[in-house]
C-alpha cells in the first residue's frame, strides 16, 4: 500500500502536519465536513481520503462521531457544511449497486424468509433474479445455514441472522464495503468469516472502511487509519505513522532482580519476570539496556517495538473510554 | 436502475403480503361472512316460499258476519268462508275449537275494526287471520268496482317514468348518479383497507432496523412509491374477493336470495362527470398516501401512529355524517367549506359530482387542490422517509429534518 499522509491536533489536516500526498485519486474524499444535531457540534471540520484498494481503519470512542460521519457519507444524514465524495460525487443510489454496507444497527425483514430476503436485495443490488439465488444459496451452503433457506428470519440465532446480514453486504461483489462495528454481537466462529471475509474482498481489490473499537484486527487487517475524537482527527495515516506519532517505542524485558528507577523509561507492565518499559522522548534502547545491566538486572530477554495501538487508543481516549468501548 | 428497482419493490411487498396467511384470514373473513348470510337468506326465503305455499292451499275454515254489506259470499266461500248464523253461536265454535275463525265486518270498514276470534296459533302464525279478513274484503271490494283499471289506480299500483332535460339534452337521472357514486366507494374501500397497512408497510424498515440497509440501496421515492402501487394492487385483490360472493350471488341465486333486479343497461355514466370522479380519487388517493407515509415515517411504533391516524380517518369521511345536507343543499356554506378543505375535499366532492351539484370550476379547483397538495405529501413523506427512519426508536423532529442542509 502506498505511504499516505498523516496528521496530528485539530483534525484540519489542511492546516496540519501533512507528510506526504496521496498518489492516487481518492475512493472516498472528505473535506471541511461538519454536522450539527440542533445546536450540538458532532463533527467540527473533518478532512480524509481513503484510496482505492485499501483497507481503512476508522477508529473513535463511542460518540465520537465514527457512525455519524459514515452516515453522512452515505447520504443517510445531510451535512451541515463540508464535502463528502464517493468517486467523486455525491452518494447516491446509483452507486449502490458497487456498495457493500453493514450498518452499526443490524436488521432485515424479520417476517420474511432468508432466502426472499436475499434474493430481494441482491435484485436491489442490480443482480438479476438467478444470480441473486445462486449467490445466495452457495453462500448460506458455505455458512451451513443451507437448510434454513426457507424459514423466517425471526426463527434464526442473532449469530445466524448476522450471517445473513453478511452475505446480503457482500453479495453485490462491492467495490466499497463499510462495515460499521462489524464484529458487533459477533461470537468467535462469526467474526473468523467476517476476517476472511474481509481478506477476500481485500485480495479481491475492494476498498473497506472499517468502523471499530478492535485494534488487533486493525492492526492486522488495515493500511491506513483515522483516530476520531469529539469530531475531529486526532490521528491519520498508516499504523506505523500513528504509532510514531505517538512515540510508540516500548522494551518488552524478561529478567530478574530489581528494576531501577531511571529518567530513560516508565515501568507501563509489571509482572513477575516480566516488564514492559515505555521509553521516553529521545532515549535509546542500548543505554537502557546498559543501565539494567550495570543496576545488576540480569537479562534474560530484550526486544524492542512500537507501542501497540490498544495502548494508543487508552491514552487518546483515557481509560474509562476504553473500558466503555470494550463494554459495548 | 430506479425503474427496475421499482418493480422489484413491488413485486417484493405485493408477493410478500399476499403470501401471508394472516392476509388471506382477513381478506376471506367478509366473503365468507356474506356467504353464510347469503346462505340463511336462502335457506330463510325457500322455507318462506314453501310455507307461503302450504299456507295457499290451505284453507282456512271460517265464519263471518257482514254489517258492511261488501263481502262477496261466492269470493268468502271460494277462500274457505261461509256466513254466520249467529255470531254468539259461532263465537262459541271457535271457542269449543269446532271453527277456526269469525271475522266481524262493521257497517263502516273506513271507520270500523274488523273483529277476529280465532284459535289461537302462535304469534306469527295469527297472522294469517288478518290477512285472509282483509284480503276477503278486498277483493270483494274489487269485484264490486268491477274495472282493473280503475282498482289498480284505488291500490296505487301505478308506475311512472320520469324524462327530465338538463342544458336541453335529455338527463340520464339514477342511471348517470350511480357509477360516480361507485367511485366513492372505491376510494372508501381503498382507504379502509389500506389506512392501517400503509401505516405498517412504512414502519417496517423502522421497527427492523433495515432502514439504512434500504436507503443505500434504494432511492426512498422508488421504494415510498413501490409500497403504494403494491398496497393498491393488495386493495384491489381484496375488493375483488369481496365481490366474489355478491356477484355470483346475484348470478346464479338472485330470487332466491331476494337481491333487487338492477337493470345495468339503464346506467349510463356521463364521461366528463367520470373523469372528473376519476381525477379527484386519484388526487384523494395520493394526498392521503402521502399523509399516511409521512405519519409513519415520523412516529417510531404502529401503536403511536394510530393516534395520529384516527382524526385523518374522521376527516376524511366526516361529510358522509352530513351527505342528506350535501345533496339536498349543496351551496350551504359547511358543505362549501367541505369540498374545498383538502381532507373533506375527495369524499365531499364526489357526492357533489355524483349528484350534478359540482359546478365545472369548483371541480377543477378541488381537482387541482388534491392533486397539488397529494403530490406536496408525498414529497414531504420520502423526505420525512428518509431523514426520518433513520430515527428508529425516537419521534422525528420536524425542525431538525429541515434544519438540515444539501451536500454540496
Amino acid at each position: 500500500m502506498e505511504p499516505a499522509s498523516i496528521l496530528r491536533c485539530g483534525g484540519n489536516y489542511a492546516g496540519g502536519m501533512t507528510v506526504t500526498a496521496a498518489p492516487t485519486e481518492p475512493l472516498v474524499h472528505i473535506e471541511g465536513f461538519k454536522m450539527n444535531f440542533g445546536a450540538q457540534t458532532v463533527i467540527s471540520n473533518l478532512s480524509f481520503d481513503v484510496h482505492r484498494g485499501e483497507t481503512f481503519g476508522f477508529l473513535g470512542g463511542n460518540g465520537s462521531g465514527k457512525t455519524t460521519t459514515i452516515r453522512a457519507l452515505l447520504g443517510i444524514y445531510r451535512p451541515t457544511a463540508g464535502i463528502l465524495h464517493i468517486g467523486g460525487k455525491v452518494f447516491n443510489d446509483d452507486f449502490g449497486s458497487r456498495l457493500g454496507y453493514l450498518p452499526e444497527e443490524r436488521g432485515l425483514y424479520k417476517k420474511e424468509s432468508v432466502l426472499d430476503v436475499m434474493v430481494y436485495f441482491g435484485r436491489l443490488k442490480g443482480l438479476s433474479a438467478t444470480a441473486a439465488r445462486d449467490f445466495s444459496q452457495e453462500y448460506l451452503r458455505r455458512v451451513d445455514l443451507s437448510d434454513k433457506a426457507s424459514v423466517r428470519l425471526d426463527t434464526l440465532s442473532g449469530g445466524q441472522q448476522q450471517k445473513i446480514q453478511l452475505g446480503v453486504t457482500i453479495m453485490n461483489d462491492p467495490e466499497l464495503l463499510i462495515l460499521d462495528e462489524p464484529t458487533k454481537g459477533f461470537d468467535p466462529v462469526n467474526r473468523r468469516l467476517l476476517m476472511d471475509i474481509i481478506e477476500e474482498r481485500k485480495v479481491a481489490g475492494a476498498t473497506v472502511i472499517m468502523v471499530t473499537h478492535q485494534m488487533e484486527e486493525v492492526e492486522r487487517l488495515c493500511d491506513r487509519i483515522i483516530l476520531l475524537k469529539d469530531g475531529t482527527a486526532e490521528a491519520y495515516g498508516t499504523i506505523d505513522q500513528v504509532q510514531d506519532l505517538y512515540g510508540g517505542r516500548t522494551v518488552r524485558l524478561k529478567f530478574t532482580g530489581e528494576l531501577p528507577l531511571s529518567t530513560q523509561y516508565t515501568v507501563s507492565l509489571r509482572e513477575a519476570n516480566y516488564a514492559e518499559l515505555a521509553l521516553a522522548d529521545g532515549a535509546d534502547e542500548a543505554a537502557v539496556l546498559r543501565e539494567l545491566v550495570q543496576a545488576g538486572v540480569s537479562v534474560r530477554g530484550f526486544s524492542a517495538a512500537k507501542r501497540s495501538l490498544d495502548d494508543i487508543f487508552i491514552q487518546v481516549y483515557g481509560e474509562a473510554g476504553h473500558q466503555s468501548t470494550e463494554a459495548s | 436502475m430506479a425503474r427496475h428497482n421499482l418493480g422489484t419493490v413491488v413485486s417484493f411487498e405485493f408477493t410478500r403480503t399476499v403470501k401471508k396467511r394472516r392476509f388471506w384470514i382477513a381478506t376471506l373473513a367478509i366473503p365468507v361472512m356474506l356467504a353464510i348470510v347469503f346462505a340463511l337468506v336462502f335457506i330463510s326465503n325457500q322455507s318462506t316460499s314453501s310455507s307461503a305455499d302450504a299456507q295457499k292451499n290451505d284453507k282456512l275454515n271460517f265464519s263471518y258476519v257482514d254489517a258492511s254489506g261488501l263481502v262477496n259470499a261466492q269470493i268468502a266461500a271460494a277462500m274457505g268462508g261461509s256466513p254466520a248464523s249467529s255470531e254468539s253461536a259461532a263465537l262459541t265454535a271457535v271457542k269449543d275449537g269446532k271453527l277456526q275463525a269469525l271475522f266481524v265486518y262493521p257497517g263502516d270498514p273506513a271507520i270500523g275494526k274488523i273483529k277476529i276470534y280465532a284459535a289461537d296459533q302462535g304469534i306469527f302464525k295469527n297472522g294469517t287471520y288478518d290477512a285472509v279478513a282483509k284480503q276477503l274484503l278486498t277483493v270483494s271490494a274489487q269485484q264490486q268496482v268491477g274495472q282493473p283499471k280503475l282498482t289498480a289506480v284505488l291500490n296505487g299500483t301505478v308506475s311512472t317514468e320520469s324524462t327530465t332535460y338538463k342544458n336541453g339534452v335529455e338527463a340520464g337521472g339514477w342511471g348517470t348518479v350511480v357509477p360516480p357514486l361507485l367511485v366513492l366507494v372505491i376510494f372508501y374501500l381503498t382507504v379502509a383497507l389500506l389506512a392501517n397497512q400503509m401505516i405498517s408497510s412504512t414502519l417496517e424498515e423502522k421497527e427492523n432496523r433495515v432502514t439504512e440497509m434500504i436507503l443505500t440501496t434504494l432511492n426512498p421515492t422508488t421504494l415510498v412509491v413501490g409500497k403504494i402501487i403494491s398496497l393498491f394492487m393488495v386493495g384491489v385483490v381484496q375488493m375483488v374477493v369481496f365481490a366474489v360472493p355478491t356477484v355470483v350471488g346475484y348470478a346464479l341465486f338472485r330470487e332466491q336470495l331476494a337481491f333487487p333486479d338492477f337493470d345495468l343497461s339503464h346506467l349510463s355514466p356521463d364521461p366528463l362527470t367520470m373523469l372528473v370522479s376519476a381525477l379527484i380519487l386519484l388526487g384523494g388517493f395520493i394526498l392521503f398516501t402521502g399523509l399516511l407515509v409521512s405519519i409513519g415515517a415520523v412516529m417510531p411504533t404502529v401503536k403511536e401512529a394510530g393516534t395520529m391516524l384516527g382524526p385523518v380517518m374522521i376527516l376524511l369521511f366526516v361529510p358522509l355524517y352530513a351527505v342528506s345536507l350535501i345533496i339536498s343543499d349543496p351551496s350551504a356554506p359547511i358543505v362549501r367549506i367541505f369540498t374545498f378543505f383538502p381532507l373533506t375535499a375527495p369524499v365531499t366532492a364526489l357526492l357533489r359530482n355524483a349528484f350534478g351539484s359540482l359546478d365545472p370550476v369548483s371541480a377543477w379547483v378541488v381537482i387541482a387542490e388534491l392533486l397539488i397538495l397529494g403530490a406536496l405529501a408525498l414529497r414531504l413523506a420520502v423526505h420525512l422517509f428518509r431523514y426520518g427512519s433513520i430515527e428508529y426508536s425516537n419521534k422525528l423532529s420536524l425542525k431538525t429534518v429541515f434544519a438540515r442542509k444539501e451536500n454540496v
